[in-house]
């Protein structure tokens, strides 16, 4: 059976795109729970690891897992500083979630063409050594991306053990459920999203070296493609919800290569970004009924 | 013709563009509030019609390009349809999207559609002849009037002019209509808007459809100005070019809007033309054109969330406001009426400070 053979080696790479893409909704949804606002600077974080780690990798010659580490160190000091210098000064003016949306446009503007700027529009690739494909069973996988794979579930089991166990786990959960209460329980409100403003940039230096390196040659907009396939899991899976946003990766990643099977593979982005209108208008809420924030 | 006379006419050209798609862009967002960043698919379809229509039938075989229509219309209809489909499109993503979505849902809904829209313009060849796009389209009345190539230019920098004081004409009587009144009563409080009995829905609806009409028009005469078209003139990044420069130039302003379509798209563009261009890297003076814009936004919603040429206050007098009783009896009733200007200051649209038409007396006697 031809197809079947075609839909589970897809599902196989679905797997591999959901992995990339489950760091990074984990890392924008919980932004979102905490400060209520839609950081469209989100993917152009993720370019911005992608090129620190670039340069530890190219120019300096290091390995590139020396580049990774790095660059989710960078990436969350600048997403941190980000949020100090100009996200907090319109939150404290009560600006209305357009306007944060709008600044945070601005912000990815600058950052994208930043980048742009210097590196240019030329792909560049990563020295790694991608290693012989394996078969396993009907799955076709290189050793990179099971590396890839494997580094998802260690961030997903460790996001859940800081959420589920920690005492700042807690509290990040409080402030995305109600800044107002957390604020009376006593929990320190501001150092909770300085926090999440360092996870989430933290995991979108991750994710973007890890997308890097599966689709193997980029270019500086790679992010910004990326973040509305990023945002299609995020709202599938409800926003603000990190165990959603791990579902709706699961089911963007494993959707969109799929669906490569049956249609001309230009169009694989467009099918995320089909979902992302479908979950908008039909269920904004995700699947996993939330609290209504659309 | 001199050099600079032929920079000057492209320039003048281009500006007059722009200040019609800001003048459409601002009833979407100026006059509604509606934050729409598809705003370019709209200035796309626009220009995609009209062209399709005045085009000759495609030959792929003989010239390389292929795509749908293709009738050889004149302009004037092909112009009015161009509009009518970037209207129909707004109507479709606006009935499906306006009614259920807070304000950046829908921007996100909006950049989706018009992702999904570039990419299938540029992998469908045989719609619109993919990323390579469609040329030779033919420009208005050129055949009608025989004028040589210079003269032709002036003829059509005064035909885009004509249509942007026509744009531009109906968009302030659309302002200062009930209409217009109600859309910024919805704009500033929607739930005030409800109370008096407006159908939200369908006056940002309205709204959007009537904005994206301009956008198809000026799209068209876009279009028309370079004669070729492809997708990569109608990136992304294009719409947040033209909102930036409605946003500093006075968002709900007309005025404000061309003069942000003077500043912005024309300034930015061709006065880094003139900056000497780093060898090493050439699309560095691109990269910093838009870095700029970025900057523009933040420091704009930052220090002037108004733009440059705020929207102009609305001004009555109190005892306009009063029953003519009260008014007249003054002083003999014990209530002391001063005849006060009262300027309500439009700060919901983009001011942080929610103080959704909060009254200012200012105290000006009219010399009694």
């Amino acid at each position: 059976m031809q197809i079947i053979q075609s839909l589970l080696l897809s599902f196989g790479f679905g797997l591999i795109t959901a992995s990339v893409l489950a760091i990074a909704a984990v890392g924008l949804t919980l932004q979102f729970g905490v400060t209520n606002y839609i950081n469209f600077a989100y993917g152009d974080l993720l370019t911005f690891g992608v090129y620190i780690a670039l340069v530890i990798n190219q120019r300096l010659g290091l390995s590139i897992w020396v580049g990774l580490v790095i660059a989710i160190i960078a990436t969350a000091i600048l997403a941190w500083l980000i949020n100090i210098f100009l996200l907090r000064p319109f939150v404290a003016r009560n600006s209305p979630p357009i306007i944060m949306l709008v600044v945070t446009l601005g912000i990815s503007l600058i950052l994208q063409n930043a980048i742009l700027g210097i590196f240019s529009e030329q792909f560049q690739s990563y020295a790694v050594n991608t290693g012989t494909t394996l078969h396993l069973g009907p799955f076709l996988f290189t050793p990179l991306q099971l590396v890839i794979f494997a580094l998802a579930l260690i961030t997903m089991l460790g996001i859940h053990i800081l959420l589920r166990y920690t005492r700042l786990g807690k509290a990040m959960r409080a402030v995305s459920d109600s800044p107002e209460l957390a604020r009376i329980s006593g929990i320190n409100t501001r150092f909770i999203v300085n926090v999440v403003w360092l996870l989430a940039g933290g995991l979108a230096g991750l994710s973007g070296v890890v997308l890097a390196l599966n689709v193997s040659s980029f270019t500086p907009t790679l992010g910004f493609g990326f973040l509305f396939v990023i945002f299609a899991a995020v709202i599938l899976g409800g926003i603000g919800r990190p165990y959603g946003a791990m579902i709706g990766a699961l089911v963007v990643g494993v959707a969109t290569e799929m669906s490569a099977t049956f249609i001309s593979s230009e169009y694989k982005d467009a099918i995320a970004l089909v979902i992302l209108i479908l979950a908008l208008l039909l269920r904004p809420q995700g699947i996993f009924t939330s609290r209504g924030r659309a | 013709m001199p050099t600079i006379v032929f920079y000057i006419l492209t320039l003048a050209t281009f500006a007059a563009i722009y200040g019609v798609l800001a003048l459409g862009l601002n009833v979407q967002w100026g006059y509604a509030g509606i934050l729409n960043f598809m705003y370019i698919a709209f200035v796309a379809v626009g220009g995609y019609v009209t062209s399709l229509l005045m085009l000759p039938p495609a030959q792929p075989a003989l010239l390389g390009e292929s795509y749908v229509l293709g009738l050889n219309w004149p302009f004037i209809p092909a112009l009015i349809v161009g509009g009518l489909a970037a209207a129909l499109l707004a109507f479709i993503v606006g009935l499906l999207s306006l009614k259920r979505l807070r304000s950046d849902y829908f921007a996100i809904v909006t950049v989706a559609v018009a992702l999904v829209l570039w990419t299938i313009a540029g992998n469908d060849t045989a719609l619109v002849n993919g990323w390579d796009g469609i040329s030779a389209i033919p420009q208005p009345f050129f055949n009608a009037l025989n004028l040589d190539y210079n003269s032709y230019g002036f003829f059509f920098l005064g035909l885009c002019i004509v249509i942007l004081i026509i744009v531009y004409i109906f968009s302030e009587r659309l302002y200062r209509s009930p209409f217009g009144r109600a859309l910024r009563t919805v704009r500033e409080d929607e739930l005030v808007a409800q109370g008096l009995g407006k159908n939200v829905f369908s006056l940002r609806l309205k709204a959007f459809v009537i904005g994206a009409f301009i956008a198809g028009i000026g799209g068209a005469l876009l279009v028309m100005s370079v004669g070729a078209f492809n997708p990569s003139a109608w990136t992304t990044g294009e719409t947040f070019f033209i909102w930036a420069a409605l946003l500093l130039g006075g968002s709900a302003n007309n005025r404000g809007a061309l003069l942000g379509a003077l500043l912005v798209p024309v300034l930015f563009s061709e006065a880094t033309r003139f900056l000497p261009s780093v060898s090493s890297s050439p699309q560095l003076i691109d990269a910093l054109r838009y870095i700029a814009i970025g900057i523009l936004i933040i420091l704009t919603v930052a220090f002037r969330p108004q733009g440059l040429l705020a929207e102009r206050r609305f001004k009555v007098r109190r005892s306009k406001l009063l029953a003519p009783e009260l008014a007249a009896a003054g002083g003999g009733t014990g209530i002391h009426v001063e005849d006060e200007v009262i300027a309500a200051e439009h700060s919901n649209l983009v001011s942080p400070d929610s103080s959704a038409g909060e009254d200012r007396e200012e105290e000006a006697s009219d010399g009694r």
